[in-house]
């Protein structure tokens, strides 16, 4: 099997067989129950547009995918590093390339994970309308690389930093950032920072095509603009998560 | 010659760290680098992997470049780091066959048990890396590392956390692997270890290796030889009957310190000194040897 499959199989396993990666999911899983029942137990809430839920529904879902790749990517250098398991790993014959292709394999595995979770929540609350597939789609295409680049971002600032814990904190701050459209609502994106903000954030790149696919009936291909923003700035990141790695490499391997 | 380390210099953050290091380890041999906290023997160790760039001076592993040829060496070696961590979820067969395959082997399960077996690690059937104690890891850490039937081993303090006898084991084990033509790089404080495993050993210092060369060739050019302190058990013969090659360093009530020519087995000595009359009830070993030439080298310095 090929190296970078072997490595992404057992990052995925950090996420499904260790005790850490199943109490993470546990924690996923209720809180998507709690947002689901709000959405159809909550008198207010109850009484949103079917497309509203499903809107609300993906950016959560991808706020939580978010999250979960951004301390699994963490984990996937720095955490190794710290721990000591990363040297045996680099200490092997396989190619550097393969063992970062591995890494970030094994967070869009996490995020295939999350995804696939998160599936039947969005059904719960979408399935009486006719938003629920173009949720799925669009999540699919827009939330993927936003959930993959905050991962390889996560994974090339533990890289790059000195302990894991500095990383994980550091690219928490940074995911909260650039989430701040789904935290404070469209008043902060309708001032002029907030505007320009959107322009380069990835999340709000992604809650802006969700909002225009699923509530505003918008075809896919015409959130272009969103995709490049999101595709440039995964580009960006994948490029910092490999320079981190070889910078790693450079200064010893944490060995 | 596996490895061939000349004037070695490495910078670290703009630091020097390495200045000299000198290294020679041929196959069928242990070299033991030993060293103060902080002499640059983990950087050394880094630096033979290919993992540090050198500022000078040459590394040469297994005839090859580590800068250029990393991949190559890496296939031929086996590493035990001073720390190692594991996948804890994992079981020990588990984490040894996702090594096997990244070195591009497929083992079969009976293969595994028997790569456990020969570092004397037996888990139960499923449990995890996760339940293993420190001497367990230490085991599983030993059989990752020889999983490649590497011409090199690198050690880096193999038996901490081992019991007397894993380390008798593992002592026992790496003179196997020695005959078998394996070279091995041993890192470690334990002189007991190098005592009784390294034919050559190498002493860093500040980055600069202080001394270099076969034991037996340091201990008598030093001048190292091994004290011991005798307790009598009865009326003691004239000082004439003590064997030529033993010298009486201090004699205290009921007791001597005495001092034995290097080369001569210990053993011969208090054979001859029976002979001769001498009552001796109980020889303790005091410092001298390699411990002596290791403090005298690293004079001053936290050990």
């Amino acid at each position: 099997m090929n190296s970078s499959i072997l490595i992404a199989r057992k990052e995925a396993g950090t996420l499904l067989r260790s005790p850490r990666g199943l109490a993470w999911l546990v924690a996923m899983a209720v809180a998507l129950s709690i947002f689901c029942l709000l959405l159809v137990s909550d008198t207010e809430l109850s009484l949103l547009d079917n497309a509203q839920v499903v809107y609300d529904m993906a950016g959560l879902i991808t706020a939580l995918g978010a999250l979960l790749a951004v301390i699994l990517g963490v984990d996937a250098l720095a955490g190794e590093r710290d721990r000591g398991s990363l040297p045996p790993l680099l200490l092997t014959p396989v190619a550097p390339e393969s063992i970062l292709l591995g890494k970030l394999g094994g967070i869009v595995i996490v995020w295939a994970v999350m995804f696939v979770f998160a599936l039947p929540y969005l059904w719960a609350v979408g399935s009486t309308g006719q938003n629920l597939m173009d949720g799925v789609a669009v999540l699919a295409l827009f939330g993927s690389p936003v959930v993959i680049g905050f991962g390889c971002l996560a994974l090339g600032l533990g890289a790059r930093l000195d302990s894991s814990r500095s990383g994980l904190l550091t690219s928490l701050v940074l995911l909260l950032l650039a989430a701040s459209p789904l935290i404070f609502g469209p008043s902060l994106r309708q001032t002029t920072v907030g505007m320009a903000f959107d322009t380069i954030n990835p999340f709000a790149a992604a809650i802006n095509a969700y909002d225009a696919v699923i509530i505003d009936s918008a075809t896919v291909l015409s959130q272009w603009g969103h995709a490049l923003v999101i595709l440039v700035c995964l580009a960006l990141f994948v490029l910092f998560a490999r320079n981190a790695f070889q910078h790693l490499l450079r200064s010893g391997g944490g060995l | 010659m596996l490895v061939s380390v000349n004037e070695l210099h490495l910078h670290r953050g703009g630091t020097p760290v390495l200045r000299g290091v000198n290294l020679a380890l041929d196959a069928g041999d242990i070299y033991g680098l030993l060293g103060p906290n902080g002499a640059g023997k983990s950087t050394t160790i880094a630096a033979i992997l290919g993992l540090l760039r050198p500022h000078s001076g040459t590394v040469q592993v297994l005839g090859r470049s580590p800068q250029t040829d990393a991949r190559t060496i890496h296939r031929a070696l086996g590493v035990l780091p001073e720390r190692f961590g594991f996948y804890d979820w994992m079981t020990a067969p588990e984490y040894l066959d996702l090594f096997a395959r990244l070195y591009g082997r497929h083992l079969a399960s009976v293969e595994i048990a028997r790569k456990l077996e020969t570092v004397g690690l037996s888990p139960k059937p499923r449990q995890t890396i996760g339940t293993f104690s420190r001497g367990m890891r230490q085991r599983l850490a030993l059989a990752r590392a020889l999983l490649p039937d590497p011409k090199l081993l690198i050690l880096d303090e193999p038996t901490n956390g081992l019991d007397p006898r894993g380390r008798r084991e593992l002592h026992d084990l790496l003179r196997a692997l020695v005959g078998q033509g394996m070279g091995i790089l041993l890192c470690t404080h334990l002189l007991d270890d190098v005592d009784r495993l390294c034919g050559r050993i190498g002493i860093l210092m500040e980055g600069r290796t202080v001394i270099e060369g076969a034991v037996s060739d340091l201990l008598d050019n030093q001048g190292s030889r091994v004290r011991y302190r005798i307790k009598w058990s009865g009326e003691l013969p004239s000082a004439t009957m003590m064997p030529q090659h033993v010298s009486v360093l201090a004699r205290d009530h009921g007791s001597w310190l005495v001092e034995i020519e290097s080369g001569v087995p210990a053993a011969d000595a208090w054979r001859e000194m029976l002979f001769a009359g001498w009552p001796v009830a109980e020889v303790m070993r005091e410092g001298g040897g390699l411990e002596s030439l290791y403090l005298t080298m690293t004079e001053g310095r936290p050990t």
